[in-house]
């Protein structure tokens, strides 16, 4: 095998140990942790999809900065999620659910010296209460950016195959 | 406080005089599916806005109730809402979220209607059908009345009902609200691409009640307010700009709209909002100012959460949103939430409520979030034979609103409770019930619309 | 109810002489099972009707050329250019 696939299967290999480390924070709700994965300018976009013709892919989803989209922000507003969840009076966690994100199919989409751009599928199973459970599955493109040894994610954008949405709240990270 | 006509199937289930209102009215099913007659067909109903179907054969599917509608531009400019079934075999002729059509075509036999809703494709007309079909009887199923106000498309299905600005009455403030531009010019509002829709399992008439003007759940948002998530990176919202001014319930009898709002002082400047952009901030504080400089009741009201009756709930401020709650069971409701903006006003200013609204309101909305935790498991809690032996208890401030209310020149329409000391009341939820329970018992709309009948009518009804 | 698609495109004929009407252009020209030729006018994407413009006479009758009609795709077999 040549030196640029071997490097290019190592480099895929590090992105998604690097993406199961993020979703084990997550699903440790050790969430302080997982902001600090985040870079300072990160933008974190969810758009909603729309029922289209075929071929009309460019109406799919809601434009960035644009419409109305599931989420659409940066660290700041992810940093007062994260703290409102530490609140402990965030009622729509309490109690806590139980989570568990599966992270798949991961591909480097493209590689420059400083940043990776990756996709992968996740499935996020949430189950909460007594017999509250959810089931999201979708995709999701990440910039992600060298940092000293290791990296942050730059750039997250979350494809939920959904549209009218079928869980009541999105209490929990993509 | 008269005594709601209580009689049959809904005897005592809202009962005005002690305050109690059933559980039943919220789990029982086949209260659910009376609603959907009683209420839902014969109710003015929020379709959509026309910001979204700018152009001769724009769409967008909506609903009305449980029903899956649509709601186009004709080729001459016209509005229109139908039903969105063939009229041959019932399959749905559109099922794009919204777009362009020339023509709404049946994918099961081919038949074909106009964005006017005429059936102009049937196909074998001249051999299969013999040229016998009176095409003209087929069209797509249309709503008996439309009312585009301001922009905001809403329809009924009852030809008795009475015009729209006459259902609403004298809470057309309220959505003037909504509708008007921030410096007080009429009309001025657009609906921000992509309509959030969301399932949320309890009963529609949950946050029917809570927009109705709950202004006791503070303690749902606590959470929300500790981190900050308003504007100025304060609380949920801007409090300081309300400080100065009357926090009051609004009810609208007989109509069964109701709202929190606040009257600010004659001589009012607007205080800072907005803090966490310097531009933004400037222009609300011209807005302001101008619209202070406006004749009228618009001047001297802001705006806060407010419900139309059924199912459409109002916030005109911060976050500027509305949401319709449509009815999918006794124990499912789908949120429709749109938010507005000002069509004119700067891209700056929409980019920064936009991200304002979002982490506001709806599934991802810190604040949205709580309350529907609450609604999800009261509707729960409340499924239970025992626990529907127990009514709510809505006594909060019975007997306290007043008619008249004025305060420095400012004169409000409907039954108020002043709550500046009194911090809340259900005045509001009494009269949302009062009016269900009125559709829910009436046979038809000549018995919903008192105000039509004079006085001799009200002391008639009051001593049944 | 067809065993197979039109095999893609608006290409006269696909796998079994179907035609898929939903991307014919305006000013294509197609003929109807009757044999009668019909030049697009407009095409409201559906891929059920087309609205058409006939160039030769429908049912027998000279008057009918030029005159418009919405054209079902089951009735179009043959993509002419």
């Amino acid at each position: 095998m040549s030196d640029d696939r071997t490097a290019i299967l190592l480099l895929t290999q590090e992105i998604a140990q690097f993406l199961y480390t993020e979703a084990e924070l997550l699903d440790e709700r050790r969430h302080d942790e997982w902001l600090a994965l985040l870079a300072d300018d990160i933008r974190y976009w969810m758009p909603m999809r729309r029922n289209i013709k075929y071929g009309d892919t460019a109406r799919e989803f809601t434009r960035e900065t644009e419409d109305v989209s599931w989420f659409d922000e940066g660290k700041d507003t992810l940093t007062r999620r994260v703290r409102q969840l530490q609140t402990g009076i965030h009622w729509a966690e309490e109690p806590q659910s139980r989570i568990s994100h599966m992270i798949t199919n991961v591909q480097l989409l493209s590689v420059t010296p400083d940043e990776v751009v990756a996709k992968s599928r996740f499935l996020i199973y949430r189950n909460r209460v007594e017999t509250e459970t959810d089931l999201l599955v979708g995709k999701r493109e990440d910039t992600l950016r060298r940092a000293g040894d290791g990296w942050q994610i730059a750039r997250r954008k979350i494809i939920l195959d959904q549209n009218v949405l079928l869980t009541k709240n999105l209490t929990f990270f993509f | 406080m008269p005594a709601i006509r209580t009689r049959g199937y809904h005897s005592g289930l809202v009962d005005l005089t002690s305050g109690l209102i059933s559980r039943e009215i919220f789990v029982n099913e086949e209260i659910y599916a009376q609603e959907q007659e009683r209420v839902f067909a014969r109710s003015w109903l929020f379709v959509g806005h026309e910001s979204q179907i700018p152009n001769p054969g724009d769409f967008f599917s909506s609903r009305m109730g449980e029903e899956s509608v649509i709601m186009c531009r004709d080729r001459a400019g016209a509005v229109h809402v139908f039903l969105n079934s063939c009229r041959h075999r019932g399959m749905k002729v559109c099922r794009y979220d919204d777009g362009n059509a020339a023509v709404f075509t049946c994918p099961y036999h081919g038949w074909s209607y106009g964005t006017d809703g005429a059936l102009v494709g049937v196909p074998f007309f001249r051999e299969a059908y013999r040229s016998e079909l009176d095409r003209s009887k087929y069209g797509l199923i249309e709503v008996a009345q439309l009312c585009c106000y301001k922009g905001m498309v809403w329809a009924t299905w009852d030809a008795a009902a009475p015009p729209f600005l006459e259902y609403l009455g004298e809470f057309r403030r309220f959505l003037d609200l909504i509708l008007d531009g921030w410096d007080g010019r009429e009309g001025q509002a657009e609906v921000l691409g992509g309509v959030q829709k969301w399932v949320i399992p309890c009963n529609w008439k949950f946050p029917a009640e809570n927009f109705s003007g709950d202004t006791y759940h503070n303690i749902s948002h606590r959470s929300v307010d500790l981190v900050g998530a308003g504007p100025s990176g304060r609380s949920r919202r801007d409090y300081g700009e309300l400080n100065a001014a009357r926090k009051l319930h609004v009810a609208i009898p007989d109509r069964g709209h109701q709202t929190i709002t606040y009257v600010t002082p004659k001589d009012h400047v607007a205080q800072g909002a907005y803090q966490n952009s310097p531009e933004v901030a400037e222009y609300f504080r011209e807005c302001e100012e101008q619209r202070r400089k406006r004749p009228g009741a618009i001047s001297r009201l802001i705006g806060a959460p407010g419900e139309i009756f059924p199912n459409v709930a109002l916030l005109p401020r911060q976050p500027r949103t509305l949401a319709v709650w449509h009815p999918v069971s006794a124990h499912q409701t789908e949120v429709w939430r749109f938010f507005f903006v000002d069509r004119d006003a700067p891209r700056a200013v929409k980019n920064f409520l936009r991200d304002y609204y979002i982490r506001y309101s709806g599934p991802a909305g810190m604040t949205e979030q709580d309350d529907m935790e609450n609604w999800n498991y009261a509707h729960a809690a409340s499924r239970g034979v025992v626990a529907r032996r127990y009514p709510y208890t809505y006594e909060m401030g019975m007997g306290h609103a007043v008619e008249n209310w004025e305060w420095e020149g400012y004169r409000m329409p409907g039954r108020v409770v002043d709550l500046t000391q009194a911090q809340a009341s259900e005045e509001p939820m009494r009269n949302l019930y009062r009016r269900w329970a009125e559709f829910m018992d009436a046979e038809s709309w000549d018995e919903l619309m008192p105000w039509r009948n004079g006085a001799a009518a009200e002391a008639a009804k009051a001593a049944e | 109810m067809a065993e197979w698609g039109s095999g893609g495109g608006s290409e006269g004929g696909g796998m079994s002489g179907i035609v898929n009407v939903r991307d014919l252009p305006v000013g294509a020209r197609v003929v109807l099972g009757s044999g009668v030729e019909v030049e697009i006018v407009s095409n409201p994407g559906d891929g059920v009707w087309v609205f058409g413009r006939y160039l030769s006479a429908a049912n027998g009758d000279p008057a009918t050329v030029g005159t418009e009609e919405m054209i079902f795709a089951q009735d179009v077999v043959e993509v002419r250019g």
